[in-house]
């Protein structure tokens, strides 16, 4: 057990360092950045609420979309350079075995949108947090109630994106273990994340009081194949307290994340196990 | 006898496209490899060579038939612990250098980090790669990716050693440098199975030989035994005359022998070659 989980530790460390020495994700890192910091200078001036809405609209949504892009496209490179290249049949004919293979591959990559999502956070929270100060003496002089965005709610959302990421992760892998192809891959991959995204409003779409229980059974199972990505999306309701998060939805969000996750990274492990190298 | 591997009635189809046309790579082949020699499986292109070492390793399914490696009945963990592994084209992380992909290589076959910094430094100093071991891989010419392949394949101080084309893309003095580090293996009482094109060089290297054909087996034996002809006999003659001749070929019609050929011995190119170049600058 200890030597199992070491050598996961060692396949990650040269899955997370292989993927920090790309261009791509350096690329991506600094595009989201750039993201983030732009939206200092695309002021709506009208000191209130809505400007640091629109702040962190735009760069969550990049933190979003790009976490996004690199989680499909750099898990299946990731995956598929060591097939492509041959490297995994050095390695798998060492005493290593696949679900250590895969879950290294998981970690090294979840590793680095670890760092990805906690370095935009970083940066979108020393944007808010300025633009806040201004905005406070601003509406002190006006006589208005300032708004402020809550640090406390930025973790809980670096967290939950992450933990999202984390789930694109495991699906990606899933593909790729059964996939022949990169591009396969990343196509396959992309639009699960995109059923993901959208599956709420399906499941409320088509689900009506009438149907017959087959087809409800139908879609409940469907929907519940693909998880609700959704869900993570709690930037305003976190950071800006639009809305009032309780702890135990929170709660049960991470939980559901954790539990598609593990069940993505079983069955990849499952599939990847008689796969031919 | 405990063999190091032995292979009995392995078939192994391919599934070709999505209408599952399937491709037949190895058929009914039965090997037994003996411990402590080395071992040359030769063949065309395409007869299988590669993905019956595939089998026994583990990393491709049979479709019919049964193996054991090192007494396991299959590609276990701990038989792979015993084993190295050098596939065919080898091609490693290019961003790590030499000396971290051996090292990690070397954790994966669970070498203790007690004795990690001396295997790494004993498997670079046998492959002659201690010099180039600060680069990164992606620097690497083919005769050095195929040195830093070796030094993975016996970090760990493994009984059993896969070679797959070993020397493939490497010039005649780095190959006999590799023929070299394949004897140092054997006179440490290692098993090596290596696959190769270089016939002349398998013929020096080897103890036993076994040639496939289009995924069959066709011969299979010792080199000494498959290779001589016992009833041929070869002299080779200085200071010969004419004269010198004539009264040969008449002593041994006497006896009953007859002289069917005379020619002048040559000597191969590749011994020409490796007597006028000293050697790569990688070496
Ligand atoms: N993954 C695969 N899918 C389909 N066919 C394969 C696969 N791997 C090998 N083959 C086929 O199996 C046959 C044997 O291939 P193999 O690589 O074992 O040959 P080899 O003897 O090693 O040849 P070489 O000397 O060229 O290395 C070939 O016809 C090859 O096309
Ligand atoms: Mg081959």
């Amino acid at each position: 057990m200890k030597d199992s989980l070491r050598r996961t530790l060692w396949i990650s460390r040269v899955t997370f360092l292989e993927a920090v020495r790309q261009r791509f994700f350096a690329f991506l890192l600094v595009l989201s950045a750039a993201m983030v910091l732009s939206s200092v200078s695309l002021r709506v001036f009208d000191f209130g609420h809505g400007e640091l809405k629109f702040i962190a609209d735009f760069g969550f949504g990049g933190m979003f979309f790009f976490g996004s892009v690199l989680a499909v496209v750099m898990t299946a490179q990731l995956f598929f350079s060591e097939i492509d290249n041959k490297t995994a049949l050095t390695l798998l004919a060492k005493p290593l075995s696949r679900p250590e293979f895969l879950l290294g591959k998981f970690f090294g990559a979840w590793a680095v949108l670890g760092v990805f999502v906690l370095v935009l956070a970083g940066l979108q929270g020393v944007v808010l947090w300025a633009r806040e100060q201004e905005l406070v003496a601003a509406a002190e002089q006006a006589g208005r109630i300032p708004t402020t965005f809550s640090i406390v709610g930025l973790c809980q959302l670096v967290l939950l994106q992450w933990l999202r990421l984390g789930v694109v992760i495991a699906i990606v892998l899933a593909i790729s273990s059964l996939a022949r192809t990169f591009l396969f891959t990343v196509v396959v991959g992309s639009l699960a994340v995109v059923a993901g995204q959208l599956q709420w409003i399906a499941q409320d779409a088509f689900l009506r009081p009438t149907d017959s229980p087959v087809y409800t059974a139908f879609l409940w199972v469907s929907t519940r194949l693909i998880p609700n990505l959704q869900q993570f999306n709690l930037a305003d309701a976190l950071v800006l307290g639009s809305a009032v998060v309780e702890e135990g939805a929170l709660i049960s969000v991470g939980f559901s994340g954790l539990a598609y996750l593990v069940a993505y990274l079983t069955l990849g492990s499952l599939i990847f196990r008689r796969r031919e190298i | 006898m405990n063999y190091a591997i032995s292979v009995r009635h392995l078939t192994k189809d391919f599934r070709i496209g999505i209408r599952g046309l399937k491709l037949r790579a190895v058929d009914d082949l039965s090997l037994e490899i003996p411990r402590g020699q080395v071992y040359g499986l030769l063949g065309p292109n395409g007869c299988g060579k590669s993905t019956t070492l595939k089998v026994v390793l583990g990393l491709v399914s049979a479709t019919a038939g049964e193996i054991s490696i090192l007494g396991e009945p299959s590609a276990t963990s701990a038989a792979r612990r015993r084993t190295g592994f050098l596939p065919e084209a080898p091609y490693f992380h290019k961003f790590l250098t030499g000396r971290e992909l051996v090292r990690y290589c070397a954790q994966l076959s669970g070498v203790a980090a007690s004795e990690l910094d001396a295997a790494v430094e004993d498997a670079l100093g046998l492959a002659a790669m201690n010099e180039a071991a600060g680069r990164p891989i992606g620097t690497y010419s083919k005769g050095m990716l195929q040195r830093i392949g070796f030094a993975q394949a016996v970090v760990h101080d493994p009984e059993l050693i896969i070679l797959d084309e070993p020397t493939a893309g490497v010039d005649p003095v780095g190959s006999a440098s590799i023929g070299r580090m394949i004897h140092a293996m054997r006179d440490k009482g290692k098993t090596v199975v290596l696959c190769s094109h270089l016939l002349g060089q398998v013929e020096q290297v080897c103890d036993r030989v076994a040639i496939m054909d289009r995924g069959k087996l066709v011969l299979e034996g010792a080199v000494e035994d498959v290779l001589s002809r016992r009833d041929r006999h070869v002299m080779t003659i200085e200071a010969m005359t004419p004269t010198a001749r004539a009264a040969a070929e008449a002593a041994l019609e006497a006896h009953g022998a007859k002289i069917t050929s005379v020619t002048h011995p040559r000597r191969s190119l590749e011994d020409l070659f490796r007597e006028l170049v000293t050697g790569s600058r990688d070496a």
